[in-house]
């Protein structure tokens, strides 16, 4: 049979192919090959060895704070974002009154797009008629309110606010993997006289390990990408505040039209994301069976 | 006493979570009914009155019509062909075993690690050398691709549920491969089908950075685009602005309520474990 199938096979395969050589393969090959070059828009790439990747390490502010503020936003993405994600999916797995109306509304700013997302904190926070200004005066702290996205003060938290409690995709994947959890096990814990705390800090949380590392992984690795809420509130600013890894090289190579030292960030944005994922692998041993 | 203070912080949780979520939205819909005053002085008020006059002039400042056909345009095709494509591929990698297998399985998941973000200025490139610049082809193609690490994981995660005997006895009756395809697998996998194609619609409709760098103009650019650079012309008018914000959100809603279900079990089922 395979044989007679091998043509079917190929005939199926090919344009997928085709399509990961288009979006991928080729991508990879100019981005590594072009990142030891000096490249500019309408000139020829001329290889300068590791003098972009050394200029990056040494003398470029831009990046370093840059590549802080990535780590940073990994970092909380990771934990705190999860965290939240996690203790509201179990809060809704007790399936009280409300669980369905705010899990439904907890997924509204994760559907809609990001640019969306930062048109509304974008007016939420606007100094002049932004409700959170508007609400600080009505408690009477007239001192508090501000300019939210552009003080150097408050710049960074704000950004980071707007995607930091949103975390309903854990949720859904922590409420699907708490679904599946046999209702015996619960059974004999109540039996056993255990409470709900301790039946979800010993029996459930334990279990979810393999999904938390998912999260993890996939909350982790979404911040490298975070670009367009950026761009709709504050742009980097103010200075490089908030600027991340895809805003400099967005900056770097469309703005400036330095191609070869925006693709030399680019190698360096895939090496960060492959080390944070072999780390989350081993730290909760994803794969390994659970016992 | 314990038991009582965990069952209000958990309630307060809860509210605090609804109020995040819903809050601006809601007052972004109250505010786009409102006048340039009434959102300077009435800030957390209701409008006087429910005037639309703002959504029509969204309409008519901006070109919203053309992004929003844009929009569907990319969304429909981009979705269309990553389904028709992957569906193929995805078929073919769950049931058969040949040379070169382990090697395609490995390219096609090392797609998983590379954030979009590092490809901007190689996939200008690419698309700018094959003539599709600023063109909605070269989106689709984009996103098509863009979308392949889900869409297969999810296709043949489902393909791998149904019975071989299925297509055992399409052969005995005579079916060629084509066939069998198209006339026993892809029927019954409408499911799976359905959970990738809305995965992949929301990427297309959403998807901002490929945009932003693969268009220029008014003519191909989408949605997400249109808040960007609208950002500007309507600085001087906020019940506009509301009111195109709300026009953009509105539809992704719409679609999230009507189709609930397959997002979450889509979602659940996209999470790549290991």
């Amino acid at each position: 049979m395979v044989r007679k199938n091998r043509g079917y096979i190929t005939l199926f395969l090919l344009p997928a192919v085709v399509l990961f050589i288009i979006v991928y393969a080729v991508s990879l090959v100019i981005l590594f090959g072009t990142s030891f070059t000096e490249w500019s828009a309408g000139r020829k790439p001329v290889f300068i060895g590791l003098a972009n990747y050394i200029q990056l390490f040494t003398d470029d502010s831009d990046f370093r704070q840059s590549a802080i503020n990535t780590f940073v936003w990994v970092l909380l993405q990771s934990t705190i974002h999860v965290a939240i994600g996690t203790l509201f999916a179990i809060i809704l797995s007790m399936k009280e009154f409300y669980w369905k109306f705010a899990r439904t509304v907890y997924m509204f700013p994760n559907i809609i797009s990001g640019a969306a997302v930062g048109m509304l904190f974008l007016v939420m926070l606007n100094p002049d008629f932004g409700a959170v200004n508007s609400i600080v005066r009505l408690l009477g702290n007239a001192d508090y309110a501000q300019n939210w996205f552009m003080d150097y003060a408050t710049a960074f938290f704000s950004v980071t606010m707007t995607w930091l409690p949103y975390a309903a995709v854990v949720t859904i994947l922590i409420l699907a993997e708490i679904a599946a959890i046999p209702e015996s096990l619960y059974e004999s814990a109540r039996i056993d006289g255990a409470s709900n705390l301790k039946i979800n800090l010993y029996i459930v949380i334990p279990m979810l390990r393999n999904i938390i590392g998912t999260c993890v992984i996939l909350s982790g690795t979404s911040m490298l990408q975070k670009m367009d809420i950026i761009l709709m509130t504050t742009g980097g600013g103010p200075g490089n505040e908030t600027m991340n890894l895809p805003i400099y090289i967005y900056k770097t190579a469309l703005m400036d039209n330095n191609f070869g030292y925006s693709n030399s960030v680019g190698v360096f944005l895939i090496g960060f994301g492959l080390i944070f994922v072999l780390l989350c692998r081993n730290l909760f041993r994803i794969g390994s069976s659970q016992n | 006493m314990l038991k009582k203070g965990l069952s209000v912080l958990k309630y307060l949780f809860v509210l605090l979570i609804v109020l995040l979520s819903l809050g601006p939205f809601l007052w972004v819909l109250m505010a786009s009914f409102k006048t340039n005053a009434e959102i300077l002085n009435n800030s957390l008020g209701w409008p006087h009155s429910f005037r639309f006059s703002n959504y029509v002039m969204a309409f008519k400042i901006a070109p919203i019509s053309r992004f929003y056909i844009n929009s569907v345009i990319v969304g429909i095709f981009g979705t269309v062909l990553n389904l028709f494509l992957l569906g193929m591929a995805a078929y073919v990698l769950a049931r058969f075993q040949f040379r070169f297998k382990k090697l395609l399985v490995g390219a096609f998941s090392l797609s998983l690690l590379i954030p979009g973000a590092a490809m901007l200025q190689p996939l200008y490139l690419t698309v700018n050398a094959l003539g599709l610049y600023d063109k909605l082809i070269g989106l689709i193609i984009v996103y098509a691709g863009f979308g392949l690490p889900v869409s297969l994981y999810i296709l043949s995660s489902y393909f791998l549920t149904i019975p071989k005997e299925m297509e055992e006895s399409a052969y005995l009756d005579g079916a060629s491969f084509i066939k069998t395809f198209f006339k026993i697998i892809l029927p019954i996998s409408k499911p799976g089908f359905g959970t990738a194609g809305v995965m992949q619609f929301l990427l297309c409709w959403n998807e901002f950075q490929f945009a932003i760098i693969l268009t220029t103009g008014n003519q191909s650019r989408t949605l997400p685009l249109a808040l960007y650079y609208f950002k500007s012309q309507f600085a001087s008018d906020y019940g506009v602005m509301f009111a195109a914000t709300m026009v953009v959100i509105i539809p992704s809603i719409v679609v999230y309520i009507l189709l609930q279900k397959q997002v979450v079990s889509g979602l659940a089922a996209g999470a790549v474990k290991g």
